[in-house]
């Protein structure tokens, strides 16, 4: 072995460059959950009276429910009385009305992430929503957005101005009672960012959300609802981080999208939520259900993740392909180190004829992780000819992580193709040394080889997220194989 | 509760099961029927059992039959001339059908019954080490109920010199045959042995739970030949313990049943070998469960999976088969593959291939697909002169014949060619 065991040592213990902790003044609500919270956090919010009873009502049903334990997953169980569930920056309880407004601070947190939140690098064309803590603190680009007709803002703005397209899409791909930690969400949700697409309408900028959880004892409940109109196209990307703690964070979003005729909605995350110090203190349990339906004929929706931190992540982009000639697409690298544990992968549910999907995943586990691809294909009767290609890999680094697939495919329809394929390898001894002999270090050599092994994946993400993935990649990972 | 039928009978059938002057047999059963009593039936809400409705069981009480009766000019058409035999009828071993009496000295073929007897303290040692009511309530129910069975035993560096031909029959309605049975290849003995499952009514229930214990370097081929009359429920698990350098290769070829089940599991110690292969062909409104796992539990272990299925009518067909590798499991070279022909609009198939890997040092693979009759070869076909039924009987054919032809056997090949033939009428070759 040509990589020191220090080397290695010191590559993977690399430290979360995004842990620091912004000292703001918040309100923050006591920790607790019962029906007075609830009702607290929609007048804090503000909200129409429809949104108080939908919340009521998601968490009537989620108290009947068990916290869901199928997973390739060890979770400590979760005290959800223990959990605050309101933080806001204090200074925003005015509201800002533009940048200037902004606790500076705040603004410095983003530009230590490396978020184009001042207008002032406009030249970045991306326009951010930015989410801390359960606020949405501003949102970039506004007026050139409204020009184009496209309505980009925090959700609780968007209940605040259109209650009915709220009322008419929220919960209608993932219902209040689907699953645990969705009707977690519904019920106490606190912000998030809300897109409609109006019909014909090319989102002229890439669309951007970074969410921060900063204060402490606090969970994050983000909200996103997108809708892309007949026809419309739109690009949106999501980014997390969090800063160090010693305690768990959880943080439980529930992400929706809708895609009528002709439309394109593409969808990129990286998520870099805080992963937990190398003995699994820490970190933040990241539970997100994520839904897309395309409901109408020839729409089509892209899932792309990258998903680096977090100490628990339990995620499944999906795609309800209902509409004839649908696409669903689904992109995926998973890189768990130290005792990181993910469970990920998508499902593909087709109901419309002649609707394709594709599934990448490229999971790497290294230290003591457990990296797991869970993925459903489902093809109901109606669709014929549907098509599904999958293929996932998985990479071994180190010989004390565990990656496991779980597929699953349910075929009911005879003219769909359905094919799956999976493999697990390590990098092999002679792909290094080939490397190295061509002169490469060690490390160099490592990180080409995993950024090969993900280049499907990073491919799909756009530009400025592609870079940022890599670099990523790069921090957890480099020359971690000896 | 699924099953309630079944416990409510059981003190009126337990005196007549075998081993009820064996203390340590009555605390097994004893365990078991407990394990059993707490959910009955394993129901559709466990993740091993998702695909497969086993309500069936609860509809009709099925009984444990003593009738021996059995048409042998039925019989022999399923018989294989060159092996050994051992014929159960209605889950009890038959003395007058089976033909035992030329085979060497250096293997021991009796009944269950007759172990229990003969050697009681040797079987105590021996069951439930491949498998216990843990695994799940079938198991647990077959620890119960089991009436007979069959126990071969293979002397060290012995090689048993013709197939052994386990047949099982049913033909009373109704009937419960639970038999267990027993497999051990001591230190580098080789055996084949042949399992027929075939019934002459309708309906009926078999549950037969298979233990193997294979030693240092000993080689076992075991075929399953699943063809159940068409009511029948058949559950079916083949559990194999195989310690270092052993091989062990199995054919599992389900065409029969209403309902059937099989679970082929086995664990590898260091440098052990296992190929697993299979052919599911299902019309009517049969279901057809495989389920097969492997746990390659110490390093060098080699396993290779394949799995075809052919699914037609309102067939449903269900492939899980899951490949663990410990920890400990270094440079595991392990392969699974599944295809599926879906035929009808009303058919469905439902395949899981799963991979747990804890080791880092592995090549680790699987494959599944779903499709269809590519229509171009369809169209050839017919441009050579065949109707479209022809052509697609031809390629329905060609496609489950692979698994046939990895069959060594020429008499059992016959037989499953036959049998397969049946299924493909527009064949004229």
């Amino acid at each position: 072995m040509s990589t020191s065991a220090q080397e290695i040592e010191h590559l993977i213990s690399q430290e979360y460059k995004q842990g620091f902790v912004t000292e703001l003044e918040v309100d923050t609500f006591p920790p607790g959950l019962d029906e007075d919270v609830i009702r607290r956090l929609s007048k804090v919010k503000n909200e129409p009276e429809f949104m108080l009873e939908y919340r009521l009502k998601a968490f009537r049903h989620w108290q009947t429910m068990p916290s869901p334990d199928w997973a390739q997953l060890k979770i400590d169980p979760i005290d959800y009385q223990a959990i605050s569930y309101y933080s806001a920056p204090k200074s925003k309880k005015e509201g800002p009305k533009s940048l200037d407004e902004v606790d500076p601070q705040l603004l410095d947190t983003y530009k230590k992430l490396g978020i184009p939140l001042d207008e002032q690098e406009r030249l970045a064309g991306i326009a951010v929503d930015a989410v801390f803590d359960s606020v949405s603190v501003a949102t970039t680009f506004k007026g050139k957005l409204k020009d184009a007709g496209v309505i980009f803002c925090p959700i609780s703005e968007a209940l605040q101005e259109y209650p009915e397209l709220v009322k008419q899409y929220l919960g209608s791909v993932v219902p209040t009672g689907d699953n645990f930690f969705a009707a977690l969400n519904s019920a106490v949700f606190t912000d998030g960012s809300f897109v409609y697409i109006p019909k014909g309408v090319r989102c002229p900028m890439e669309l951007s959300t970074y969410f921060r959880i900063n204060a402490a004892n606090t969970g994050q409940f983000e909200r996103t609802l997108i809708i892309a109109d007949e026809g419309s196209h739109v690009s949106y990307l999501e980014g997390c981080t969090a800063p160090m703690r010693d305690e768990n964070q959880l943080h439980a979003a529930v992400v929706e999208l809708v895609a009528l005729d002709n439309a394109q909605i593409k969808y990129s995350t990286v998520q870099n939520w805080y992963p937990g110090d190398k003995d699994g203190k820490g970190g933040i349990y990241n539970f997100v259900t994520k839904r897309a339906e395309c409901r109408g004929r020839n729409s089509k929706v892209s899932w792309t993740q990258v998903e680096t931190g977090s100490a628990i992540t339990w995620k499944y982009p999906s795609c309800v392909l209902l509409g004839d000639d649908s696409v669903g697409e689904f992109y995926s690298v998973a890189l768990t180190n130290n005792l990181q544990q993910a469970d990920t992968g998508t499902k593909m549910i087709h109901i419309g004829k002649n609707t394709r999907s594709t599934i990448v995943s490229k999971g790497i586990s290294a230290g003591r992780a457990q990296n797991t691809y869970r993925g459903l294909v489902k093809v109901a009767k109606s669709a014929e000819n549907a098509r599904n290609h999958t293929q996932c890999d998985s990479l071994l680094v180190g010989d004390k992580c565990g990656a496991h697939t779980f597929p699953y495919v349910e075929v009911k329809q005879p003219t769909a193709q359905v094919e799956h394929e999976a493999t697990t390898s390590k990098i092999s001894e002679d792909q290094l040394f080939f490397c190295q002999q061509r002169g490469l270090s060690a490390e160099d050599a490592v990180s080409m080889i995993v950024n090969g092994f993900c280049k499907e994946v990073f491919k799909e993400l756009p530009m400025e997220f592609a870079v940022e993935a890599q670099a990523l990649l790069g921090i957890s990972l480099e020359g971690a194989v000896g | 509760m699924s099953g309630e039928a079944y416990l409510t009978e059981y003190p009126a059938i337990a005196a007549r099961l075998p081993g009820v002057d064996l203390p340590w047999l009555q605390g097994f059963r004893k365990q078991a029927l407990q394990d059993f009593g707490v959910s009955g039936f394993p129901g559709n809400r466990e993740e091993e059992w998702r695909y497969t409705n086993l309500s069936a069981l609860n509809k009709t009480l099925f009984a444990p039959s003593a009738s021996q009766n059995v048409d042998e000019d039925w019989l022999n058409q399923y018989s294989l001339d060159d092996a050994a035999s051992v014929v159960l009828v209605n889950g009890q071993f038959s003395a007058s059908l089976s033909r035992l009496q030329d085979l060497s000295a250096q293997v021991s073929v009796s009944s269950l019954k007759q172990a229990l007897q003969d050697r009681p303290a040797w079987l105590e040692s021996r069951l439930g080490q491949a498998v216990t009511s843990a695994e799940h309530n079938l198991v647990a129910f077959n620890n119960a109920w089991f009436a007979d069975g069959v126990v071969i035993e293979v002397v060290a560096k012995q090689q048993l010199d013709r197939p052994v031909q386990i047949l099982h029959v049913v033909t009373q309605a109704d009937a419960l045959a639970a038999t267990r049975n027993l497999f051990v290849l001591n230190e580098e003995a080789e055996a084949e042995i042949i399992e027929t499952y075939v019934g002459s009514v309708g309906s009926y229930f078999t549950a037969s739970v298979n233990e193997c214990l294979l030693g240092r370097n000993a080689g076992l081929t075991l075929y399953k030949v699943q063809l159940e009359a068409e009511k029948a429920q058949h559950f079916g698990g083949t559990y194999v313990k195989q310690a270092r350098d052993s091989r062990f290769n199995h054919h599992n070829f389900a065409l029969g049943s209403g309902l059937a089940r099989s679970d082929i599991h086995t664990g590898l110690d260091t440098a052990a070998e296992c190929s697993l292969n299979g052919l599911f062909v299902a019309g009517k409104r049969q279901h057809i469960d495989n389920h097969t796992r492997i746990n390659h539990l110490k390093p060098h272990g080699i396993s290779r999976e394949f799995y075809k299925g052919v699914l037609d009518n309102k067939a449903r067909g269900v492939f899980q088969g899951r490949v663990i590798v410990a920890e400990d499991a270094q440079q595991t070279d392990s392969e699974m593959n599944n295809r599926n022909l879906l035929l009808s609009a009303d058919a469905e198939v439902d395949t899981k291939p799963q991979l747990e890997i804890y080791a880092d040092d592995v090549k680790c693979s699987h494959g599944v697909t779903v499709g269809q009759l590519e229509e171009k070869s369809v169209f050839y076909l017919q441009s050579r002169g065949l109707d479209e039924e022809a052509a697609r009987n031809i390629l329905t054919f060609a496609f489950a014949n692979e698994m046939v032809d990895k069959v060594e056997n020429a008499e059992l090949k016959a037989l499953l060619l036959k049998e397969l033939l049946e299924r493909f009428p527009a064949i004229s070759l």
